[in-house]
């Protein structure tokens, strides 16, 4: 067909998440082919990783998921601590996950924010990122800044949690949900909004697995994996919380689920706040001047449930104080590469309403 | 008297053509610059509903209550370049924007405003066919809009100016014909129905009361025809970066932003003449304006409230509501308006 219209979507586009480019082949209103280009933003993250030693490798994790870098820095330290042997004590694990889940949060509220804008509604993105400050206010108290963390540590986090945090923490878990009921009644109870989403990018349960596509979406499609529960790293699974999924496998199934997961964070943050041991915060074999003469050999791969999926991160050690090989299995790359599939021939509209419930970060796509 | 005559009693000097030659130009100065202001005060008053809307400040820092930004932002666009796509149109391209203004601030000047104190009437100019001149004067709004897109030669600003004009064909029978209801209701009353004063004074209630179905639809037209959301898919930031406007920069992108928001008055002030009394209210019959302008500013309040709390909507479905919902109920609302007007003599 030679009479389709050929359009560059991105990589400067107001609605393209980061700097995602699509190249549609148009119908009218109507995308025929879609063909994403990523590789904008890429920083070449896996090798300078290489050149650093170990505890100084966080910092490239910290600017992957820039929206939840918590969760990336969790990540890494899962493989980087089993390669190096140094366990974290319990104190430092239960404030992981702390922080981790209000990361979470933050992370799927920037997203809902943002897929209101990609729908045309202004106002709940304010919404999301008042409450989002909120939790950026106290990640500010924990460990200094507001978005690449570099909190944790290799053997523990870089400063304790202090009673003033706890209470923080304490306070906001409990004007939040209310706050969130709120947020999510501007979408769930705007019939324009359901109108557009239901029925609309379907995913099926097959297809999704075939992709390699993980988290929100993967549950939305039907399918109760998530790597918290499966194979349960840091203390998850001393904590009672639920993996909402949907059968459904639309936008507003995806809508569905994440929102029901900032719910069931709210529930982890709850309970692991309350019962944060005494002790040390950091493992004295990765302290502060021991910290860069720690060698490891060998090959780990660990995996974790970052907001946006299974984010595995492969080490290679080769004895010496700087990793041989790092390679990241980036959740959002691996969910981007069903979008071809799940948006063809659906209008313009749709694309952008499709491409805006799979929250992409492209920190994490390029890195 | 009204306010052109009180000019040419100045300048009566001059003779009878010249003077009132004079008199018009400076009453169309006079027009052009409270237009003017009502605009910026109303972007102003936008910029602040929605900042509390949203738990922002919104402007705060150029003037008391950053009342001045909006003076600031018209100056900082008037200083910007103008950036010329090389493979323009060139004449539709710089026509394209001023089309939108020139509809626009045209169609304002029909408007029936009453008299105010001492001055007298204000309304610019009277025709025995205002009514359907407005909206002939507003039909070329979407020329305007269809020729930047065109003109731009940008696939985003093509896809943009397609879907205005699908939207506008599917929302302007429907507005006509609520127009029609309410010159077929003031037909059994005055012998000129088709002038706005006279669609006034048939007023004995607020045809908005009588024709609730009318004014609905009416609502409706003027949401589309301003284009905001949920009806801004010709321009949805995004989806088409920009729509139409997407290569416009500078005075030329104002003219654009400006035309939206003065659509939005117009279509307030439409809305408050037609189906809410215009320009007649209680207390005093010298206070006019004032009241068009309380009424209009209602109006106003309620479409940024529905700008800014709605998502958008996809252009196919919206092109179905016109079609098989809104053409529709304003053939009933007509049916109902004709039974209420000759069946039971309203």
């Amino acid at each position: 067909m030679s009479n389709l219209v050929e359009l560059n979507m991105g990589p400067q586009h107001p609605s393209m998440h980061g700097v995602l480019r699509l190249r549609l082949k148009l119908d009218g209103e109507i995308v025929r082919e879609i063909e994403p280009i990523i590789g904008y933003l890429h920083r070449n993250a896996e090798k300078l990783c290489e050149m650093d030693y170990f505890c100084d490798n966080i910092v490239y994790f910290d600017r992957m998921d820039y929206v939840g870098a918590m969760n990336m820095e969790v990540g890494f330290l899962e493989a980087a601590e089993k390669l190096l042997g140094v366990e974290p004590p319990e104190r430092a694990q239960w404030i992981r996950v702390v922080a981790a889940e209000l990361n979470r949060i933050a992370a799927h509220l920037v997203w809902m924010g943002a897929f209101g804008l990609d729908l045309g509604m202004l106002t709940p993105f304010f919404y999301c990122f008042i409450e989002r400050e909120k939790i950026l206010n106290i990640f500010v108290e924990l460990s200094g800044t507001r978005q690449q963390y570099n909190y944790m540590s290799i053997g523990g986090v870089y400063q304790d949690i202090t009673p003033k945090i706890i209470e923080e923490i304490k306070e906001f878990i409990k004007q939040f949900p209310k706050k969130l009921e709120e947020i999510a009644n501007l979408f769930l109870k705007n019939d324009i909004f359901l109108s557009r989403n239901r029925g609309l990018g379907v995913i099926e349960k097959e297809t999704a697995i075939s992709y390699g596509v993980t988290g929100p979406i993967l549950r939305a499609s039907g399918v109760p994996y998530d790597v918290r529960k499966e194979e349960p790293y840091l203390v998850y699974d001393k904590l009672n919380f639920d993996i909402p999924v949907s059968q459904k496998g639309d936008n507003l199934a995806r809508f569905m689920i994440r929102l029901e997961e900032i719910r069931q964070s709210v529930k982890i943050v709850d309970q692991a706040i309350t019962k944060i041991p005494d002790g040390p915060y950091f493992n004295p074999k990765a302290k502060k001047s021991l910290m860069i003469r720690l060698r490891g050999e060998g090959e780990v791969y660990a995996r974790t449930e970052s907001s946006k999926g299974e984010f595995g991160v492969y080490i290679v050690g080769d004895g010496g104080v700087k990793p041989y090989r790092v390679h990241v299995r980036s959740p959002t790359f691996k969910n981007l590469s069903i979008i071809p599939a799940v948006a063809k021939d659906k209008m313009i509209a749709d694309l952008i309403a499709i491409l805006g419930t799979f929250d992409l970060v492209f920190g994490e796509i390029d890195r | 008297m009204s306010l052109l005559e009180r000019l040419f009693g100045v300048f009566s000097f001059l003779g009878h053509d010249l003077g009132y030659a004079v008199s018009y130009l400076i009453q169309a100065v006079l027009y052009l610059i409270v237009i003017a202001l009502l605009l910026i005060l109303m972007i102003y008053l936008f910029r602040k509903f929605m900042a509390r809307l949203q738990q922002r400040l919104g402007p705060n820092r150029v003037g008391k209550f950053g009342s001045l930004q909006l003076i600031a932002d018209a100056f900082k666009l008037l200083g910007k370049e103008s950036i010329l796509p090389s493979e323009r149109d060139n004449f539709p391209f710089v026509v394209a924007p001023m089309m939108v203004l020139i509809g626009l601030m045209l169609a304002f000047v029909l408007i029936p405003y009453g008299s105010l104190y001492w001055i007298g009437s204000i309304t610019a100019t009277h025709s025995a066919v205002s009514v359907i001149l407005i909206f002939a004067l507003m039909a070329i709004m979407p020329i305007g809009e269809l020729l930047a897109g065109v003109s731009s030669h940008n696939k985003y600003a093509l896809l943009g100016a397609l879907r205005a004009v699908a939207k506008d064909v599917s929302f302007e029978v429907p507005m006509m014909l609520s127009l029609l209801a309410v010159v077929m209701m003031a037909s059994a009353r005055v012998s000129t129905p088709l002038d706005m004063e006279s669609l006034i004074s048939a007023q004995f209630l607020a045809y908005g009361i009588l024709q609730p179905l009318g004014i609905f639809l009416f609502f409706i037209a003027m949401v589309a025809r301003a284009s905001y959301t949920p009806f801004d898919m010709g321009e949805s930031d995004s989806e088409l970066v920009s729509g139409y406007s997407t290569e416009y920069t500078g005075m030329r992108f104002a003219m654009f932003y400006i035309g939206m928001f003065g659509t939005i008055l117009l279509g307030s002030t439409l809305l408050s003449t037609l189906y809410l009394g215009g320009y007649s209210g209680p207390f005093s019959s010298s206070i006019g304006p004032i009241w068009v302008f309380i009424k209009a500013i209602i109006l106003v309040l309620i479409s940024f409230t529905v700008w800014l709390s709605l998502p958008r909507i996809r252009i196919d479905k919206f092109v179905n509501f016109g079609w098989k919902y809104l053409l529709p109920v304003s053939f009933i609302n007509l049916i109902l308006v004709g039974i209420l007007t000759l069946g039971l003599g309203w």
